[in-house]
């Protein structure tokens, strides 16, 4: 849900960056603090940025024949928490504006607030959340990815809405418009790109579960439990 | 995978320009877009810009649109939206559909028409920019914002490795698929939870691997680039006015026009 360049007009792309802009620098700070104490993350983390760019310009098998392309973005909060993965997702906006013409410059605030803020915080909430009530690992990842998609999705129809209000009704109107037309791709969109990001932690437990360890994501007995469950 | 504008830009002849020139013909083009109230300015800007790219980037027509057609579904959905909803007063046609009345107002045709030049103006100048200017090259330019050191070396070392990883997952790609790996959906989805796995086992593997390569060569947390001195020749800086002149004059006396 990349908002395209020139969409936005005058006083809206300005406020989104004014949202955004005080988020990312925070997210630098946090980045900063990181860096300084364990030099060894910036590659790491400059890997998992090129991943999420990776994987969101590949092509989605879509039943209706459309493309359509993961964001990548709830996977990368899972793994990596809201703020750092405000920055990458910033990093990668702008590269899918430059190299795809994804998105936009002057939409770059708005597109930052709904894909790489407001969309992985959270489904990075709703996965502590739900992994303290004890909810199955995978249906948690599949959750968290799906509900990054739709409050994405919904923030960018929040965004058209109130930049462009309907005569009668005014903003819930023309909410109501944008959601339930993107809806038909977005919803199952969303669906699809859980049932992935839940299937690749799948083997990614199977095959190199120590990273999820490192990263806090989850802890050694609970590793140990969804190797026993596999076998 | 979709077009990598990059690869145009490498070899573009407008490659070697200065960086801070293009830029700030771009954010311009970008900015005056914008603040337009008539969709006449962003348009102007469109065939500006694309002339630019076609003309002096030599990028080839036929690709050149296809891009253009990008953004198509989202915008059109969009501006269709807008034009229905958008603005009050006397419908221009309206229909009746499961006892709703739709219409379109002067106001919303107006407003869909403006935002449909724009998004076209802002993504002309946006292409202009990734044709003919690597990233390589846009990389000294944000050395020299103030941003911290640690966001441009991550930014960097992405770029780099966008490269690898995109090689890598068409090279899977392209094995499962002489497989037969994307023959209907439940292969093809397999198949995307394979690549999408092994990318990332591969790519967490690689960067531990770059950092003890760039430790070993006595990485300290900073990548220095050169940046080389680029003069603006005349001819271009004359063109470049004539263009903004261009634009704030139709800018000018486009104010209050519109278009129905």
């Amino acid at each position: 849900m990349h908002i395209f360049e020139g969409f936005l007009p005058s006083p809206w792309w300005q406020l989104w960056f004014v949202f955004s802009i005080p988020v990312i620098l925070y997210g630098m700070y946090k980045l900063n603090k990181l860096v300084s104490a364990r030099r060894d993350v910036i590659p790491l983390l400059a890997v998992a940025g090129a991943f999420i760019f990776v994987l969101s310009s590949l092509k989605l098998p879509s039943v209706t024949g459309s493309s359509s392309h993961p964001t990548g973005t709830g996977m990368a909060a899972i793994l990596f928490g809201p703020g750092i993965t405000a920055v990458l997702g910033v990093i990668v906006l702008l590269y899918q504006a430059i190299f795809l013409a994804h998105g936009g410059i002057t939409t770059l605030g708005a597109n930052s607030a709904s894909m790489a803020i407001i969309g992985p915080a959270v489904a990075y909430a709703f996965y502590k959340a739900a992994s303290k009530a004890g909810i199955n690992f995978y249906l948690n990842v599949f959750l968290a990815t799906a509900i990054a998609d739709w409050v994405t999705y919904v923030v960018t129809s929040v965004q058209l809405a109130v930049a462009f209000p309907a005569a009668e009704g005014g903003i819930l109107a023309s909410f109501t418009a944008f959601a339930t037309i993107f809806a038909a791709t977005q919803v199952p969109l969303a669906i699809m790109e859980g049932a992935l990001t839940a299937l690749i932690m799948k083997y990614v437990v199977q095959i190199k579960s120590d990273v999820l360890i490192d990263l806090n994501v989850l802890s050694t007995s609970a590793v140990a439990k969804l190797k026993e469950a596999m076998e | 995978m979709a077009h990598i504008l990059d690869d145009y830009a490498v070899l573009s002849p407008l490659r070697y320009k200065n960086n801070w020139l293009k830029i700030s013909i771009v954010t311009f083009g970008l900015l005056a877009g914008v603040s337009s109230n008539s969709p006449l300015v962003p348009f102007l800007v469109a065939i500006c810009m694309s002339f630019a790219t076609l003309y002096f980037a030599k990028i080839p027509i036929s690709f050149y649109f296809k891009l253009l057609a990008a953004p198509a579904s989202f915008v059109i959905v969009s501006v269709v939206i807008i034009a229905f909803f958008f603005g009050e007063g006397a419908k221009l046609f309206s229909f009746d559909i499961l006892g709703y009345t739709l219409g379109v107002s002067k106001a919303g045709l107006n407003m869909a028409l403006l935002v449909l030049a724009r998004t076209l103006g802002g993504m002309s100048c946006l292409f202009f920019l990734s044709l003919t200017t690597p990233m390589i090259e846009l990389f000294s330019v944000l050395k020299a914002t103030k941003l911290p050191d640690s966001f441009l070396e991550i930014a960097m070392m992405m770029y780099r490795y966008i490269f690898v990883f995109l090689d890598v997952a068409m090279g899977v790609k392209y094995a499962q698929s002489v497989r037969l790996g994307y023959k209907d959906f439940r292969t093809s989805f397999k198949s995307m939870v394979m690549l999408g796995t092994n990318l990332f086992i591969r790519s967490w593997e690689q960067g531990e691997k770059i950092f003890v390569s760039m430790n070993s060569r006595c990485y300290d947390g900073k990548l220095t680039i050169l940046d080389d001195k680029r003069p603006v020749k005349f001819s271009e800086l004359i063109l470049t006015l004539v263009y903004f002149a261009l634009v704030i004059l139709t800018f000018y006396f486009t104010r209050g026009a519109s278009v129905i």
